[in-house]
């Protein structure tokens, strides 16, 4: 039983690592700027997900790092089941920074489209260096 | 097919790397001794936050200059946002006039159903936000949370539908000053009485009339809510300008 919730866990993380791989192939691959956004956003989720996943326990019970109750006796058993908070709190402001700075990024992309036409990287350059001569 | 192929090669890969890693691996079953540190003090203990949501209390107290920094990267983003769409005084009045294919927003049924979840969502996300010390949640969360409200009520209505009732962009901004002004006081507030920046315990009182609110959490939580979900709904504001009006705006510069 034990192998198996260990396989899970090999997967979970290899998984990740995999979708990391994936998104920073579409960040530097990919020509259109409003993919290599949403590739960005998904690169930034997995790495909060990890952060998230350095601090669970591999234990059961589980309990989220919120006292039960106000009582003495209940802190041992508290501490004893509890993940670890620290990564909690700081992928709690990671992911609303994230949203405002890819906010940021969506708008400089639009205004982008605006002025030039075109999300399109390659030809973003042509036209930043005069068209013409390719 | 062909796109399927490179698919299930990622897929064999993870499983057969898992198969092998598997004996390898030894899983986490403790916490960190800082973690555990964090476990016994947030309430009891004698660096006490005097809040049983750990996470509320490493948030604002324990590593509260962290989250001080972090509010002022948001600040920064939206500011930069804001800078990149930026109008002058009369493009603002004419962006809040309705353009001539405005047909007055969706049907009657998502109206009044909007209606419904817009009240619903500014409760649970002011029930977020100020429970964030006793329970899951805290300002980020609620903050992000009631920036949804406006956001419906701009998809289902129309920006106008906003601007007409009072929030515009200026109002929404303001709203996201007082959020973060809140913020840069509380955290000054124990400088008066000899303590240092952003201490929580023992300076503010962890109970009001019985009721727990451990100390300055409530104040920190309350005020980044308003600082993100006004911050947010500026935004939205912003982007909900038809394109049109934009482009019109644009080609007007273009021939001064």
């Amino acid at each position: 039983m034990n192998d198996v919730i260990t396989f899970i866990w090999a997967v979970i993380i290899l998984s990740l690592i995999a979708t990391i791989v994936i998104s920073l192939y579409g960040i530097a691959r990919r020509p259109n700027l409003v993919k290599k956004l949403i590739a960005l956003t998904i690169f930034g989720d997995t790495a909060n997900l990890i952060v998230v996943l350095l601090g669970y326990r591999l234990i059961y019970p589980v309990a989220p790092p919120i006292l039960p109750s106000l009582s003495k006796e209940a802190l041992k058993q508290f501490v004893a089941t509890a993940v670890d908070p620290l990564p909690q709190a700081l992928v709690i402001t990671a992911v609303v920074i994230g949203m405002a700075v890819n906010v940021l990024i969506a708008f400089a992309i639009i205004q982008i489209y605006r002025l030039y036409g075109t999300v399109d990287a390659g030809e973003l350059q042509n036209k930043l260096l005069g068209g013409g001569e390719q | 097919m062909r796109k399927l192929l490179p698919l299930a090669l990622i897929l064999a890969i993870i499983f057969i790397g898992a198969y092998l890693i598997t004996p390898k691996l030894t899983p986490q079953t403790d916490v960190r001794p800082l973690g555990k540190f964090y476990l016994e003090n947030s309430y009891f203990g004698d660096y006490s936050a005097k809040s049983p949501e750990v996470v509320t209390s490493i948030l604002w107290d324990y590593r509260g200059v962290d989250t001080l920094f972090e509010t002022s990267v948001f600040f920064l983003a939206i500011i930069g946002s804001l800078t990149l769409f930026r109008l002058n005084k009369k493009q603002e009045k004419e962006a809040k006039q309705k353009t001539e294919e405005f047909s007055g927003g969706l049907t009657l049924v998502i109206k009044s159903v909007t209606k419904i979840i817009v009240a619903m969502i500014l409760a649970v996300s002011a029930s977020i936000a100020l429970h964030g010390h006793l329970t899951p949640g805290g300002g980020f969360q609620g903050g992000s949370a009631l920036a949804v409200a406006p956001l419906l009520i701009i998809a289902a209505y129309s920006k106008y539908a906003l601007e007409e009732h009072g929030l515009d962009k200026t109002r929404a901004l303001i709203l996201r000053s007082i959020g973060l002004l809140g913020i840069a006081l509380v955290a000054l507030v124990p400088l008066l009485s000899g303590g240092y920046i952003m201490q929580n315990q023992p300076i503010f009182p962890a109970e009001i009339g019985g009721q727990l609110v451990s100390g300055s959490l409530i104040y920190y939580n309350f005020f980044e809510f308003l600082a993100v979900g006004a911050g947010f709904t500026a935004v939205f504001l912003l982007l909900a300008i038809p394109e049109s009006v934009f482009r019109k705006f644009l080609r007007r510069e273009a021939h001064e």
